[in-house]
């Protein structure tokens, strides 16, 4: 005779749950829990940026980069996605905030997250802070608002810094706006303008590689961050997220800073920079 | 903006985040609790309403919300320490303990199950594991409200919340401390162990001693007490920080340190749960709620792991409280307040939940199928409980001695000793001690100078109940009043005790003999004299029925002396000079003796109990119907 031994009640639970789970799991087949991420290329994440160089984001070359906090922020998401390798293509500034990424994963090139930008990009959870700095040649001096807005200013094209001078400085002379950010810092280089305005963690990295060329004059209050930016609708934002938020609670955020930037952007901007009060 | 003159600013700042986020805590609860769901649910929906994902009146950047969420969340967590009854769980060890491990295994191992099954990464799935296996007893007060607080099986499921969440944060302390790290596991072993030693020996050793002293020192103002706790468990999360162990953990370690210093009737409590309750622990969970994504909840994925987690979790809790009632010979009904107690998931669940996003571990989808969970839990236990309660019959039998003190002051200059001993009396047994001037009806009516000098004395004692005042013919008199109004347990009363006119003092009379089953409608009472800020031996000098171990005299010896009290003979003639300062001697008026005619207590404590006929005949006289008065001068 077979004798049939009685089914607990936990063993039936424990059932259950095991053959929901099954069926879920199946049904999101490598789904984790923090997200899963699904590159283009087979064991290749594959990042868009605007500008290589970029003094203390990127270093090198697009073929070769060697180095930058957003350079090394890719590597680690990469490795944190258990991908090998890491390949960068360059893309324009504003075809890159219009959501065209060349065919890359995800786009790291100082981008301000916003509202109008999110309509053709996902964003993840912000890295940086960056509140927009006044940049000028060494000796000009910007004691507030009133200083600043009599100043000749350069800006470039699509970018929240311009929306940030006209509505925080409102310059009194006409403002000459570039496509690109090297061509306004050229502009005041050969002092066609007197200041421009860029994020303050560039900013910073381009004072301290060329201290006879640039000072950081101040800050302007904003709670402006960078994010990493990703295809509209995209199935990897969820792992993106995780993986950032995990560098940060490891402290591997706040060490990169410190190690390509200089600086600690955890209270929202460099200390000594003094910030502008302004009306918005 | 312009209108007309007038040039009007967008809303900005500050003042504009704060009065966003205070109408969330004053609207949220109101409009939720109205169609009977629980304001908890319309505080994380709140959030979500002015969050990112909703009108975005809290931007992604904003760092102050987020901030002050993280600090109430050291404070639930805190709480959550602080007003767990330790009593209980000493008294029904056996039946807790069982229920404890049972409640937090159960659901603990099918959470584990779901993660694997659904190919989690180890770590994500032992902290699912966890959050489901704590539990947040968020239907207690309504149990509590039907009187059956001292139920068996209630007792049982609020004593097991200690050993679950302790479970649940120490299984969070090891995910944190291994998630994201390169070390190996002996180092991450050792890390945790060390530290969560050093946790331990600061929460519940080092903290209490603290805390006890600055209470005595800087405790005369209410709100420094106040102060004194907050800066208790951020010191306690901080330590633990300083180990790589997650701050919640020791907020929750240094509310069980802080659990005896802190009784749950007492002004301090009273304090702690209404900044608690008013701001900081609704903020955290509108913080909660700016993850709230509606378009991720109701994803199939999302729906799909919350019907899983609420299988996992309601399931595991209601075998838990299954078994536990039969091995223990609960009712149906009691089973079903096991149940209710351990099903709801709030605090601990979702802390664990916070931080798990907040390593990286869990997706947003995982976060809002949590928070499916933690309104469908909260729904099931409240609506078992209610049902439950209906049929479990009222506990009977007195309630524990210390429980609730009445200590009746004539003179503030002769309160220290009967405050100390009240404090040590209430202390074992969790209890509150409310300590009461009687102004003599004869006496100028100028209590102010004699009140101040009582609420230093207080302070000195280290004693947290609600100071009061009453104008009456006696101290007697009017602590019996008071303690019948309040539903004292006990009334001690500092000597002298005012006399009547052509009575002996009142304790010149019988000692009270045991102490019957029912005699709640006029407290116990005793009389002390002498003043003490510690207490040393203690000494029995009765008759022998007050001996017996469950008269007045025998439980409050029980609940001083640590390693028992000294029996004094009649031929003892010289037990005078074995008082000691702090020394505690228990004495029998019967034996012909009262306390005018035993020796200057200045060295100790003289406790002697009063007849049971004289308060009856103290109180049977002019007692006021409203117990509002003992409150007003």
């Amino acid at each position: 005779m077979i004798a049939v031994r009685r089914i607990r009640p936990l063993g039936l639970l424990a059932l259950a749950v095991l053959l929901a789970a099954g069926v879920l799991g199946c049904a999101n087949a490598g789904n984790g829990a923090a997200g899963s991420f699904s590159s283009r290329t087979p064991n290749t994440l594959t990042v868009a940026t605007a500008q290589v160089p970029d003094p203390g984001f990127w270093q090198g070359t697009i073929a070769h980069p060697s180095g930058g906090f957003e350079w090394e922020l890719a590597k680690r998401l990469a490795s944190h996605f258990g991908l090998a390798k890491v390949k960068v293509v360059e893309v324009p500034f504003q075809a890159l905030v219009h959501g065209h990424l060349g065919g890359a994963d995800l786009a790291l090139s100082d981008i301000t997250i916003t509202e109008p930008r999110e309509q053709y990009l996902d964003f993840s959870t912000p890295y940086l802070k960056a509140p927009p700095a006044i940049v000028v040649r060494p000796g000009t001096e910007v004691a507030d608002v009133d200083a600043a807005r009599h100043l000749r200013w350069a800006v470039q094209n699509e970018t929240t810094l311009k929306e940030a001078l006209e509505k925080q400085i409102e310059p009194t002379t006409k403002t000459l706006v570039f496509e690109h950010q090297s061509e306004k810092l050229e502009a005041l280089r050969d002092g066609r303008v007197d200041a421009v305005l860029l994020d303050l963690p560039v900013a910073l990295a381009y004072a301290r590689e060329s201290p006879s060329k640039y000072a950081v004059a101040a800050q302007l209050p904003s709670e402006a961050e960078l994010g990493a930016a990703l295809p509209s609708g995209s199935d990897n934002t969820e792992a993106v997220d995780s993986a950032l938020r995990a560098l940060q609670s490891e402290g591997e955020i706040d060490r990169l800073a410190h190690r390509w930037l200089h600086a600690d952007y955890e209270e929202g901007g460099a200390e000594g920079v003094p910030v502008l009060r302004t009306e918005e | 903006m312009t209108l007309a003159l007038v040039e009007l600013s967008t809303p900005k700042g500050a003042p504009w985040e704060f009065l966003v986020v205070f109408a969330v805590l004053l609207l949220g609860p109101v409009l939720f609790r109205r169609f009977g769901v629980s304001g908890i649910i319309g505080l994380l929906v709140g959030g979500y309403v002015i969050g990112p994902h909703g009108l975005s009146l809290i931007g992604a950047g904003n760092d102050t919300l987020p901030d002050l969420g993280q600090l109430g969340l050291l404070y639930l967590m805190f709480v959550a320490g602080v007003e767990i009854d330790l009593n209980l769980l000493r008294k029904y060890r056996r039946s807790a303990v069982s229920f404890g491990v049972l409640t937090f295994v159960l659901p603990f191992a099918l959470g584990m199950l779901v993660g694997f099954a659904l190919g989690w990464e180890a770590l994500a799935a032992i902290l699912l594991g966890s959050l489901l296996a704590s539990h947040t007893l968020i239907s207690y007060p309504a149990i509590k409200d039907a009187g059956l607080a001292s139920d068996p099986a209630v007792a049982t499921a609020v004593g097991s919340t200690v050993l679950t969440d302790t479970l649940a944060l120490v299984v969070l302390a090891v995910v944190a401390g291994s998630a994201g790290g390169h070390r190996t596991t002996p180092d991450i072993a050792a890390q945790i162990v060390v530290g969560m030693g050093a946790l331990a020996l600061y929460s519940l050793l080092v903290l209490p001693i603290l805390a006890g002293w600055a209470f005595r020192w800087f405790g005369t103002e209410r709100s420094v007490r106040y102060v004194v706790a907050i800066t208790a468990f951020l010191s306690a999360a901080t330590v633990a920080e300083l180990f790589g162990i997650e701050g919640i953990v020791g907020a929750f370690f240094a509310g069980l340190g802080m659990n005896r210093l802190v009784p749950n009737e007492g002004e301090l409590m009273d304090r702690i749960e209404f900044f608690g309750g008013a701001v900081f622990i609704p903020v955290f969970l509108v913080s909660v709620g700016l993850i709230l994504n509606p378009s991720v909840m109701v994803r199939g994925e999302t729906l799909g792991l919350a019907g899983l987690f609420i299988v996992a979790c309601l399931g595991g809790k209601a075998l838990a409280a299954t078994i536990s009632a039969r091995l223990f010979h609960f009712s149906r009904s009691q089973a079903g307040l096991l149940f209710s107690l351990s099903a709801a998931q709030a605090a601990a669940t979702l802390a664990a939940t916070v931080i798990g996003f907040q390593l990286g571990l869990f997706s947003s989808a995982v976060v809002n199928a949590v928070l499916v969970l933690i309104l469908v839990s909260v729904l099931a236990s409240t609506l078992v409980g209610t049902r439950a309660s209906e049929h479990v019959a009222l506990p009977k039998g007195p309630r524990p001695l210390g429980t609730r003190i009445v200590v009746g002051i004539g003179d503030p200059e002769l309160a220290l000793g009967a405050l100390t001993l009240a404090r040590r009396v209430a202390r074992a047994d969790g209890g509150v001690v409310h300590p009461l001037l009687v102004v003599p009806e004869s006496a100028p009516f100028s209590p102010k100078p004699a009140l101040a000098r009582l609420a230093e004395i207080v302070a000195t004692a280290d004693v947290d109940g609600q100071l009061m005042t009453i104008v009456d013919r006696s101290v007697l008199h009017g602590a019996l009043r008071v303690g019948r109004a309040h539903e004292a347990t006990l009334v001690l009363v500092a000597e002298p005790i005012a006399e009547r006119d052509g009575a002996e003092p009142a304790t010149a009379t019988a000692a009270a003999g045991a102490r019957e089953e029912d005699d709640s409608a006029v407290p116990p009472v005793a009389v002390v004299r002498g003043n003490a800020t510690r207490l040393g031996a203690v000494r029995m000098r009765l008759d022998d029925d007050e001996l017996e171990p469950h008269s007045i005299a025998g439980e409050m010896a029980r609940r001083v002396s640590s390693g028992g009290a000294q029996r004094l003979d009649d031929d003892h003639g010289d037990w005078a000079q074995l008082l000691a300062p702090g020394d505690v001697t228990f004495v029998s008026s019967e034996l012909g003796e009262t306390l005018a005619k035993l020796p200057n207590a200045a060295d100790g404590l003289l406790v002697s109990t009063v007849a049971d006929w004289l308060i009856r005949e103290e109180s049977a006289g002019d007692v006021p119907e409203l117990p509002g008065d003992a409150r007003a001068v």
